[in-house]
């Protein structure tokens, strides 16, 4: 039976996020086997109001899938900075996340969070790691999102998968966002990312970007504000980040429908290569 | 978080519970789902019915294997999906051997969120007949509680002019995973003329539902789930809560109406309202409020206005809306349902304001349902049990686990499936089904 | 082919005070906030509507295209055309205006007129300087004279520049306009605060009778106007200091309206639309007009209304008595009372080309539930928050039953309508 470990608070960003930060020299990816709890997240009006602005989402009574991952992240943190954890947050790219809004989320309920890991995987670049996280409301759960974290050059036991790319074909963008050199610092505010790989051109040096780059969640959602009232009131959204874009920068973006959702891409200007790849379904 | 609900989740708090048999709870199948594995029809006599049933569910079905005395007891090969029994043969002491003799090989091989389900005549006949349907009764309630894994028992009674086509819908119901927390339950099933000839995925489509309390919680799980099932969805709530009734009503297709149902001009002003979509075709009066105090506490606001929104207003609100002259009133062959309570059926310490007005609930439907008959309009309750809501939430946690455990189903039910089961009842082809109380409560084991 | 445009109802989130309860929200997520409880109230969506006219006073540089933008975002469907109108406080009853000429034009059959502002989210723009001198930098060929260039910012080229609320002619402020019209109209104080106080009492007893069950949808949890005072008296606001017209003045913080924050929609659509859908409507628009006064030349800058409202009355041969119930929008309790002194005076209307005095308005048909002094007055939004105020009322009276509304704005302008219960 699995350990949950239940926090009395949102865990401060102070020692846990040093130590998520701190990169590892272990060989082997290790993750902690508890689920971290935090009971009865009271959702901050202001803050949301924020993201939405620095997303470019309508601030509304209900809340965007995005923004309820934002509200777990802390608890990321926390289980990946556990003494246990081998597999931390610099150094782990976030290649995938998957969620689905059970059902509309108001900004005024209280929201019961969990997170867990998944043990880790081989993958040919390391090892790869879920995040699992959960929000209940009334023991409905209402929302869950899976982050899936590279740790490259790690080891995990059993043969890597390699998953079927499906082929990207370049087609005619629909849009083109400027992001700005301040986005990350902004995005920050609002998401309590700490990762300074995302403000710092000297962090982003260090792990092979000239410059910052964009909070892979920040291109997540800015994807999901420009679909806005086109998507269902209840969706399952899949995204993977193909590559990191520098800021300052300008991206393309495009959409068409899908059965019943809408697949969507974040390419480079001239639409040759994605950044992010999403797909949209009830 | 309590310290104790800290101590509970946590991973030697968890072990104790399991010592002490707080498993887990099983995960219970939902939706417009079959059992996983066949479904064994057992006849006990010459009717029919059943089979005739399952037919027009388009489900084929399976021999039962019989107890016949060998030990050890004979078993099914693989775990079944459901065992339907066609009770209505029975009518002696000595017949409900054969009863035992299908139900015990089919308790033991019943796999997950399986269904019993038993046919059966309502109370009528000699001494010993009489005696018997009670007696089904008794074994109905108890197979419930012996069965594991969200297995469900329910005994439906049939009366003798009831047709395939009358059962349909409750048959299709009670399989599916729609009634994944009506548990040891019992309800009566008539006969209406021009009886349905098949289930409908989506039997509501392009009728006009109102559901008061919409905004959430349950009454939010009404619309989303009536309007998967084809309604146009008129959501009713108070003014305050107009945000979330607004996404709601966005969210279904449907269309809001702030509006506060004690009002005297509720009625109409429902009436007004859905009259642009030419009538009623049935009302989910889902509003609801508690105010709980032990009796020596209750004062007379705090048990006026209980009564008042639980049970007066929709009082109120049928007689505008069933009087022929009404404008956007109810349609003949209409649907009403109230929502009644546990509480209501088996009394709750600190809630009499609320139990009289959940009973009244209940009595009301009673009462309404013979009177309605001729117009077509079918009147029934539902009775929810501990249904996690945020309302619920707020219970401190001891209480609520304690709550949530005291069913055969050792969980808490889901808006969703007081929801599915306003859905059945709402169904064109539930015409046969009025007067009832349904209780969604995993069988709580409060009350009846 | 003419078609009947009719008020079918609206809807708006309360109104509140800026910097208040909705100081994290913008202009789009206030309209879109309205909008959607609109397209809730008539089950509206995913349909494609003929148009939706919105408007802001105060906007921002990126909110060129708000009201398209705000459509985008809420539950109509994304094929709904949009356009931005702005004039000044009349805005919101101008917008009204354009989407019932192109119903009775036949051009669409059911729109949308919109309102919406934010003080809290005004827009904050840079100096002239400064913009000059980045400019200058931009455009230099070398580093040497785009340092030039940056050197010649100064410290006060750095301040932000608030949104102007001076009239650009005068200088003046609008409180300050207000302040000469209430010392020439010789407007007292004691007037002015009881005007205020009815205003509240009305707004509160109609909040308390439910009548803005259908008219109004909470947002970001406020659920009834937030800058109301219920239990407000004439002696309270009598205890306030002048804040326009020096310290003689009578003009105070009570009998102004706040800075607010809101939005305000309504439905407009044509009589055959609405049967088509089994919608009663509540009311015709059955005229509307905009004047204008040469407020630089001297006049009072928020009687404009008053040259509109004798033409239109005259246009359609009605006079005061006609008139069941008026709605004058309440700048300051003075204006209200500048402009019922207006509509006596023989002269003043001679002056401004009326043929005669509009006539004496008994004040129990005056603003029956409240107006902006209560409410709160976000400048754009406020005519589209009286126009189903305004038709849902006449309705109650019985088809008919004619109202006047009359808003002063900005420039000297005014926009006056009238509608006639069906």
């Amino acid at each position: 039976m699995t350990a949950v470990v239940t926090l009395d608070s949102p865990p401060g960003m102070g020692r846990s996020v040093a130590r998520a930060l701190l990169p590892s020299r272990a060989s082997v990816a290790r993750v902690p086997e508890h689920v971290v709890r935090l009971a009865g997240v009271i959702q901050d009006r202001a803050r949301l109001a924020d993201y939405s602005r620095v997303t470019g989402l309508t601030l509304r009574d209900t809340v965007p899938p995005t923004w309820i991952h934002v509200l777990a992240f802390p608890l990321h943190v926390h289980l990946l900075s556990d003494a246990h954890a081998t597999v931390r947050l610099v150094g782990a790219v976030h290649v995938s996340n998957t969620m689905r809004l059970q059902r509309p989320v108001s900004a005024d309920e209280a929201l019961d969070l969990a997170v867990h890991a998944t043990t880790p995987r081989a993958h040919r670049r390391g090892a790869l790691v879920d995040l699992v996280a959960r929000a209940e409301v009334g023991g409905d759960v209402v929302w869950q999102g899976t982050s899936t974290y590279l740790a490259t050059g790690m080891r995990a036991e059993g043969t890597p998968q390699d998953a079927p790319h499906e082929p990207f074909e370049p087609r005619a963008l629909q849009g083109r966002w400027r992001l700005s050199s301040t986005l990350g610092r902004d995005y920050r505010r609002v998401s309590g990312d700490p990762n300074p790989i995302h403000t710092s051109r000297v962090a982003a040096k260090a792990f092979g970007f000239a410059r910052p780059i964009i909070h892979g969640m920040w291109t997540h959602a800015r994807a999901l504000a420009a679909l806005e009232q086109r998507l269902p009131s209840t969706y399952g959204v899949e995204v993977d980040f193909a590559k990191p874009i520098l800021l300052p920068g300008t991206v393309g973006f495009r959409a068409a429908d899908a059965p019943g959702g809408w697949d969507a891409d974040v390419t480079t200007p001239d639409g040759a290569k994605p950044h992010l790849r999403m797909r949209v379904r009830p | 978080m309590s310290a104790l609900e800290k101590a509970f989740t946590s991973k030697p708090g968890k072990a104790i519970a399991a010592k002490a048999g707080l498993k887990e709870p099983p995960r219970l199948a939902r939706g417009r789902t079959w059992p996983e594995g066949a479904i064994v029809l057992a006849e006990i006599g010459e009717s029919t019915l059943a089979r005739e049933t399952l037919a027009l569910l388009g489900r084929s079905v399976e021999s039962p294997i019989v107890d016949d005395g060998q030990e050890p007891a004979p078993g099914y090969g693989s775990r079944i999906g459901a065992l339907v029994v066609d009770a209505t043969g029975v009518t002696t002491i000595d017949q409900l051997e054969q009863l035992r003799a299908v139900l015990r090989p089919a308790v033991r091989g019943l796999a997950k969120s399986g269904r019993i389900v038993t046919l059966a005549r309502p109370a009528e006949g000699d001494w010993e007949q009489r005696s018997v349907a009670r007696a089904l009764d008794g074994i109905n309630r108890t197979v419930a509680k012996e069965l594991r894994g969200g297995a469900t028992a329910t005994l439906v009674r049939v009366t003798p002019d009831t047709v395939a086509g009358d059962l349909v819908s409750t048959l299709g119901f009670v399989l599916q995973g729609r009634s994944a927390f009506v548990d040891g339950q019992a309800w009566s099933v008539g006969h209406t003329d021009s009886p349905a000839t098949a289930l409908d995925d989506r039997p509501l489509d392009g009728k006009v539902v109102v559901v008061t309390g919409a905004a959430r919680g349950i009454g939010a799980a009404i619309a989303r789930t009536l309007a998967r099932d084809g309604a146009h969805i008129i959501a009713v709530d108070i003014p305050a809560a107009g945000e979330s009734l607004a996404a709601v009503a966005n969210e279904v297709g449907g269309s809001a109406l702030q509006l506060d149902i004690t009002a005297a001009d509720a009625g109409r002003r429902i009436a007004e309202h859905a009259a642009r979509a030419g009538g009623i075709y049935a009302v989910v009066h889902n509003a609801g409020i508690t105010r709980d105090k032990m009796l020596v506490n209750t004062d007379a606001a705090r048990w006026a206005s209980v009564l008042d929104v639980n049970l007066a207003a929709q009082i109120r609100i049928n007689d505008i809306l069933l009087d022929p002259a009404t404008d956007g009133g109810l349609v003949d062959g209409g649907r009403l349902v109230g929502i009644a309570s546990t509480s209501g059926l088996a009394g709750n310490k600190g809630q009499t304001n609320y139990a009289a007005s959940k009973a009244g609930v209940a009595g009301l439907v009673e009462a309404m349902a013979p009177d309605l008959a001729e117009r077509l309009i079918t009147v029934n309750a539902v009775a929810p049990g501990f249904i996690e809501t945020e309302m619920t939430g707020r219970i401190p946690f001891v209480q609520r686990e304690i709550f949530r455990r005291s069913n055969s189903l050792s969980q808490g039910g889901r808006p969703v499936d007081v929801a599915e089961t306003i859905g059945y009842l709402l169904d064109p082809a539930s015409k046969a089904v009025t007067g009832q109380v349904i209780r969604v409560c995993g069988q709580n084991l409060v009350g009846a | 082919m003419t078609h009947n445009a009719v008020v079918l109802g609206g809807n708006r989130i309360p109104f509140a005070k800026a910097g208040g309860p909705y100081a994290e929200a913008s202009n789009h997520d206030l309209l879109t906030a309205a909008l959607d409880g609109l397209v809730a109230r008539f089950g509206l969506a995913g349909e494609r509507l003929g148009e939706v006219a919105g408007g802001a006073v105060l906007k921002h540089p990126k909110d060129f295209n708000l009201t398209r933008e705000v459509v985008l975002s809420s539950a109509l469907s994304p094929s709904t055309p949009a356009c931005d109108l702005q004039q000044a406080c009349g805005t919101g009853l101008e917008t009204v205006v354009y989407i019932a000429n192109k119903i009775a034009l036949g051009q669409i059959d059911v729109g949308i007129g919109a309102g919406v502002d934010s003080a809290s989210d005004a827009p904050i723009t840079v100096s002239d300087g400064l913009k000059r001198a980045l400019l200058k930098a931009n455009r230099a060929r070398s580093a040497g004279a785009r340092v030039k260039a940056l050197a010649g910012i100064r410290p006060r080229h750095l301040a932000p520049q608030a949104p102007g609320v001076a009239e650009p002619r005068t200088g003046l402020s609008m409180g300050e306009h207000q302040a000469l019209t209430t010392a020439r109209w010789g407007i007292g104080r004691a007037e002015q605060d009881e005007l205020a106080a009815a205003s509240h009492h009305h707004l509160a007893q109609a909040w308390k009778d439910g009548f803005f069950d259908d008219l109004v949808t909470p947002y970001l949890g406020v659920a009834a106007d937030a800058i109301m005072r219920p239990d407000t008296t004439v002696e309270k606001l009598g205890a306030l200091k002048p804040v326009f017209g020096g310290p003689e003045g009578t003009m105070t913080a009570g009998n102004s309206t706040a800075l607010s924050d809101g939005a305000a929609t309504a439905l407009i659509v044509s009589e055959e639309w609405a049967a088509a859908r089994g919608l009663t409507p509540l009311a015709r628009i059955v005229d509307a007009e905009v004047a204008a006064v040469d407020h630089p030349g001297g006049a009072d800058l928020l009687l404009g209304p008053v040259a509109a409202t004798g033409r239109m009355l005259a246009r359609r041969g009605l006079t005061l008595d006609d008139v069941a119930l008026v709605e004058i929008h309440e700048a300051f309790a003075s204006t209200v009372l500048a402009t019922l002194k207006a509509w006596e005076d023989a002269e003043y209307c001679r002056s401004v080309g009326l043929d005669s005095p509009i006539g004496s308005l008994d004040r129990s048909r005056l603003n029956v539930t409240g107006s902006s002094l209560a409410a709160g007055h976000p400048f754009a939004a406020t005519g589209a928050r009286l126009v189903p105020t305004l038709a849902k009322l006449l309705h109650e009276r019985g088809p008919g039953t004619k109202g006047l509304i009359s808003m002063c704005a900005a420039g000297g302008q005014g926009v006056v309508a009238i509608l006639e219960a069906v």
